[in-house]
């Protein structure tokens, strides 16, 4: 299959890589950077130690980072960054119990043009406040994000926390009204994703990607369940939700025979078989036809509960 | 080519038109009515539209391009608005249209319960699109919603509602949570799981109104709740859509009545869908809705079906939310349940066998095996070769053996054990290789079980795989076949994890039965009562008989009355009362041990009657058949005896009108002497007072029954005050620390006396426990006669049949 040909729009997120531990640092293990060649080497000749760099600082305070603008920061790739047109960064780690499994990255290039947001929520006080959170144009949702908290079972990031389970909102800003909707809709939001990450000290976060018509965090979103409760002791991921720009609904109703994957069976089979993060760039066969794919495996203690996929 | 008109676009109608054109598109020239203006859509998938997960254009089923292609003639938003049979025409709003064969397909209507109020604006059903997108409107951050109906919809509206930034209150009527769907358990465990996403749920709720200046503004419980609201969604259930056929002369039972061919008494005429009654039955749930489909396409191509119901099963749509439940799960006589739990994970499943087949299964947080166990359940599957390891699933079936402990020797070394302490089976092995041998050692080096103890058995399990023979179990017996745990960790879980109801104490400490056994209901109502008063309810079915029926059943099957005699005192009134009720009900009359009259003889169904002549003499209960309070013998005491040296008459009257009605582990006996000769014998009583000059000698643990055996002294007090309040903090503390059916002797000589001094001791201590008790006895110090002396609560003492009858000849 052929990358599909109205995939030229241009995507929210610019480069995604997964980091993963080896002994006593972090290494990249893959990558999706576009044409920014450059910066993809430059990637490649580095690795961090904990505590060093953006994947070292997700690592050594073992939560999800936002970072939003480079200069004096402690970001390590500044000046490849910097050529690059990138301009901000969010670092989420993936851990298994204890165990560090990777460091999920993507880089964001800042314009008038770019609007979406990746965010960052965290419990505190029995509400989730925001944590931080990157938005490109998106200045007034920003705002109003940053003054909006969520009980439990409110909203995406509400609804996420309370049932320990990602979900897939549509529509955020038409007639279907996120409790953000209002600035949502003016800001082009459309679809919203949040997911739990779980991480050793028993913190409750929340991310959440919100994507725009215009420049897409994701044109194809999947959630699949892993959890033995679910799909049994065989093992294998059932696809439970998930929508796509050219197919339409991805989820079965309840007539129709569930999608399963099997560990190692295509994209997802490998972040299912590796408990690590996949990022596919330029097989359009083996992702939907889309030109990049980056499933992220969610662990619930030690076992790995779900897998989020978003193409692009 | 003949003329369909199909009344109706949901999904039965829709399925129906789907296998009619697939099999012969050019059968029929197809006009389709339906009242809301748009095709045919999924409706079970309405509540994630409602709560944003899905958007409206994911769940249409047939738009407009696939009417087209079909051929079919769309007249929707327009309503029917009669048959007319012996033209065979249809007469809708914008014209008539003629028919050779008609479907009704008009679906059912929410019922609106006629509270009053229920016609206010703000007051919405659950039905369509149009309800859906009425209650999205309603959405605002910070409005509040009130679901009446904790069924199926109500609870999917209420998490939809929710995620929209509403604040929810669940109203359901009957004791738990979609109770025609699952059992008390797994009602308790959605429940929790609904309360954690911050929505309110009130079970055994009687909506008295629904009040509001113009439009909706708050729900009156009959309890006199008031629940402010800005919108109340009415789910309380569907009601089939019948009239049009009715009114066109059509036979309609609750329903449109059809045969196995979906042919109503017309034979032009069909009908299909939530509108029908086949066999007596009506249908709400999609499955046989679209058999029926299947049925009524291949009647109307010549083709011979018939529809046959079959078993359903359930699933909520609640993301997050995992249950099922299939079959009947109701228990009976020759039925056998298979429980298993997993409080960690929040997991409970229970499959029901009657003469070795699954009739039913009930299932939370763990669903994966569903289409197993219902395959077993639809297809009458003899399951007695399997019984043993059949609540595994699948995985575990067609073993070598049929060992519950095959299931855990199958267990994968990563497969947590324990989840408090995250110590899973590799671990407990090492454990044991490096010489382990008791659960004792295991727990001490790996921590597994040594939190709330509910994997005490698979550790125990995980033992016995490992060593086989090698392993013994330990000393410590658990309350009963129920559960692995004892009483005394009961009472520890009740307290520490806050379980205040049966279901909460059955799930999250892994009961192996649905409700529990007639050993450890008793002992289980005891611990929740005592510890939480005001939040637990006294179940009397949990209680043994004599306290049931609030009197002591003698060997003739009649029963002892015995009214209270404060201290051993009382007068002439009172023994007028008794000689009164002795003479008119014929009971034997005896003074017991304890100072006070026995009625004995009087049967069951004089029982509400007598307690009303005592009642109105002012006597109550003397509570002489309960694990509580019994009685308070005393002297004369100072005011009569010449050796007397404090009024223990009048402390032993207070004492006995502070400690009455109070339920204990078991019973309490008490005594208080005027002197060291005492006659009140106080020195083998539960809690025994000897009066002496210097104050009051107060004595705890004797016996005087099949032991015996002398008090030892608690505490030397001065004041009578501080005599009491000793005694209510030494009866607090053993409510709430003994074990259920041991007398405080027993109890001492397991906790040491000196443990209980050196609590009560504490001056802070001894208050809290002292405000403890009289919060408990604010909801149970109440005359048991009085509350059963009523007509209707009488009736339950009534013989069920009437043997005095002679048969007609």
């Amino acid at each position: 299959m052929d990358a599909v040909a109205d995939q030229a729009v241009d995507t929210f997120i610019q480069v995604t890589e997964v980091w993963v531990p080896d002994r006593d640092r972090l290494v990249l293990e893959s990558g999706a950077y576009g044409d920014l060649g450059a910066f993809a080497e430059a990637s490649r000749a580095t690795s961090f130690a904990k505590g060093e760099g953006l994947p070292g600082k997700a690592w050594v305070e073992a939560r999800p980072v936002v970072l939003k603008g480079f200069d004096g920061s402690y970001f390590k790739r500044t000046e490849a960054a910097a050529e690059a047109g990138l301009t901000a960064a969010v670092a989420v780690p993936v851990f298994a119990g204890p165990d560090l499994k990777a460091v999920l990255v993507v880089l964001c290039g800042d314009d008038e043009a770019r609007t979406g947001a990746i965010e960052v929520w965290a419990a505190k006080d029995d509400l989730m406040m925001l944590d931080d959170g990157y938005y490109g144009a998106a200045k007034q949702f920003e705002w109003v994000s940053q003054h909006t908290h969520f009980p439990r079972g409110q909203g995406l990031p509400g609804g996420v926390w309370s049932s320990a389970t990602p979900m897939l909102m549509r529509d955020l800003g038409s007639g279907y009204r996120f409790i953000r909707a209002e600035s949502a809709g003016r800001a082009g939001l459309t679809t919203g994703l949040g997911l739990p990450v779980p991480v050793p000290s028993g913190q409750d976060y929340v991310l959440t990607l919100l994507s725009a018509r215009g420049t897409p965090i994701a044109r194809r979103f999947e959630i699949w369940d892993a959890r033995p409760a679910k799909v049994g002791k065989s093992g294998g991921a059932e696809l439970i939700d998930g929508i796509c720009a050219r197919e339409g609904r991805l989820w079965t109703g309840t007539e129709e025979t569930p999608r399963r994957t099997q560990p190692w069976q295509g994209v997802v089979g490998q972040a299912l078989g590796r408990g690590l993060p996949v990022v596919e760039q330029g097989s359009p066969s083996r992702t939907a036809g889309y030109d990049t794919m980056v499933a992220l495996p969610i662990h619930d203690g030690a076992a790995l509960s779900h897998i989020i996929a978003w193409y692009c | 080519m003949k003329n369909l008109v199909v009344i109706g676009a949901g999904m039965a109608t829709g399925r129906m038109l789907e296998h009619l054109l697939e099999a012969d598109a050019g059968a029929y020239s197809i006009t389709l009515f339906n009242a809301e203006p748009r095709g045919n859509y999924n409706r079970i998938m309405l509540s994630p539209v409602l709560s944003g997960e899905k958007s409206y254009e994911e769940i249409v089923t047939h738009d407009a391009a696939w009417y087209a292609a079909a051929g079919v003639t769309c007249r929707f938003g327009e309503r029917v608005l009669s048959v007319d049979r012996d033209r065979k025409v249809v007469v809708g709003e914008q014209g008539e249209v003629p028919y050779d064969v008609l479907v009704l397909g008009t679906g059912s209507d929410p019922f609106i319960i006629p509270l009053p109020g229920h016609d206010l604006p703000g007051v919405v059903a659950y039905r369509d699109l149009d309800d859906t997108n009425a209650m999205i409107d309603a959405c605002q951050p910070g409005n509040r919603a009130v679901i009446i109906g904790g069924g199926l919809l109500g609870l999917e509206a209420a998490a939809g509602l929710r995620l929209r930034g509403m604040g929810v209150t669940v109203l359901h009527i009957a004791g738990h949570l979609m109770e025609r769907q699952l059992d008390e358990n797994a009602g308790y465990l959605l429940q929790k799981d609904l309360e954690k996403r911050g929505i309110d749920v009130i079970c055994g709720a009687n909506t008295e109104a629904i009040e509001g200046e113009g439009r909706i503004e708050r729900v009156r419980l009959k309890d006199g709740t008031v629940i402010d609201a800005d919108i109340v969604v009415m789910a309380a259930g569907i009601r089939p859509s019948a009239k049009l056929a009715k009114d066109s002369g059509i036979d309609v039972g609750r329903a449109i009545t059809v045969d196995a061919q979906m042919r109503t008494s017309d034979p032009s005429v069909f009908a299909v869908g939530e509108c029908v009654e086949f066999d007596g039955q009506l249908f709400g749930l999609v499955a046989p809705l679209y058999d029926q489909a299947k049925v009524l396409a291949a009647t109307l191509l010549g083709q011979e079906a018939a529809f046959v119901p079959k078993e359903l099963s359930t699933k909520l749509k609640v993301t997050g939310c995992d249950l099922f439940s299939a079959g009947d799960f109701a228990e009976g006589e020759g039925r056998e349940d298979i429980v298993f739990r997993d409080p960690g994970r929040g997991v409970y499943k229970r499959l029901v066998l009657e003469e070795g087949r699954l009739i039913g299964a009930v299932m939370y947080g763990d669903t994966a095996d569903s289409g197993w166990f219902f395959g077993l359940i639809k297809d009458g599957t003899d399951v007695d070769e399997m019984r043993d390891t059949l609540i595994f699933g699948p995985a575990f079936q067609g073993g070598a053996t049929a060992d519950p402990l095959s299931a855990v020797a199958a267990l994968p070394p990563e497969a947590e054990i324990c989840g408090c302490n995250g110590v899973c089976k590799g671990q407990i092995v090492q454990a044991i290789e490096a010489g382990a041998t008791d659960l004792g050692t295991v727990r001490a080096t790996t921590k597994a079980s040594a939190s709330c103890g509910t994997c005490t058995g698979l550790v125990e399990q995980v033992l016995s795989v490992a060593l086989g023979d090698g392993f013994s179990l330990p000393t410590a017996q658990p309350i009963c076949g129920c559960t692995d745990l004892t009483h005394e960790d009961v009472r520890r879980l009740i307290k520490t994890k806050e379980l205040k109801s049966q279901p909460a104490v059955w799930q999250e400490l892994g009961w192996t039965t649905p409700n529990g056994c007639h050993v450890c209901r008793p002992a289980v109502n005891f611990y929740l009562l005592a510890d939480w008063p005001l939040d637990y309810t006294d179940d009397p079915q949990s209680r043994f008989v004599n306290e049931r029926n609030h009197a002591n059943i003698q060997k003739d099957g009649t029963y002892s009355v015995m009214p209270r005699m404060w201290g051993g005192m009382t007068d002439a009134k009172e023994l007028r009362a008794i000689a009164d009720a002795a003479d008119r009900y014929g009971a034997a009359v005896k003074v017991t041990g304890g100072q006070r009259i026995d009625l004995l003889g009087v049967k069951k169904e004089d029982l509400p009657l007598i307690w009303a002549d005592l009642n109105a003499a002012g006597m109550v209960s003397g509570h002489a058949y309960t694990k509580g309070l019994r009685t308070v013998k005393t002297c004369v005491g100072s005011d009569w005896c010449r050796f007397g040296t404090q009024d223990s008459t009048g402390l032993g009257i207070k004492l006995e009108k502070r400690l009455w009605g109070s339920w204990t582990p078991h019973k309490v006996k008490l005594g208080v002497s005027g002197c060291p000769r005492n006659c009140a014998e106080a020195t083998c009583k539960d809690v025994g007072i000897v009066c002496v000059d210097s104050g009051y000698q107060i004595g705890v643990g004797g016996a005087a029954g099949m032991d015996v055996k002398e008090v030892e002294r608690l505490v030397d007090v001065r004041t009578e005050e501080e005599a009491i309040d000793w005694t209510v903090a030494f009866v607090q503390l053993y409510r709430e620390n003994a074990r259920y059916l041991d007398r405080p002797y027993k109890w001492l000589a397991k906790v040491g006396l000196d443990w209980v001094k050196e609590t009560i001791s504490d001056p802070a201590e001894r208050q809290a426990l002292v405000a403890r008790f009289d919060i408990s006895q604010s909801v149970y110090q109440t005359d048991p006669w009085a509350e059963r002396a009523t007509p209707e609560a009488a009736r339950s003492f009534l013989p069920i049949a009437d043997l005095t009858l002679e048969a007609a000849e």
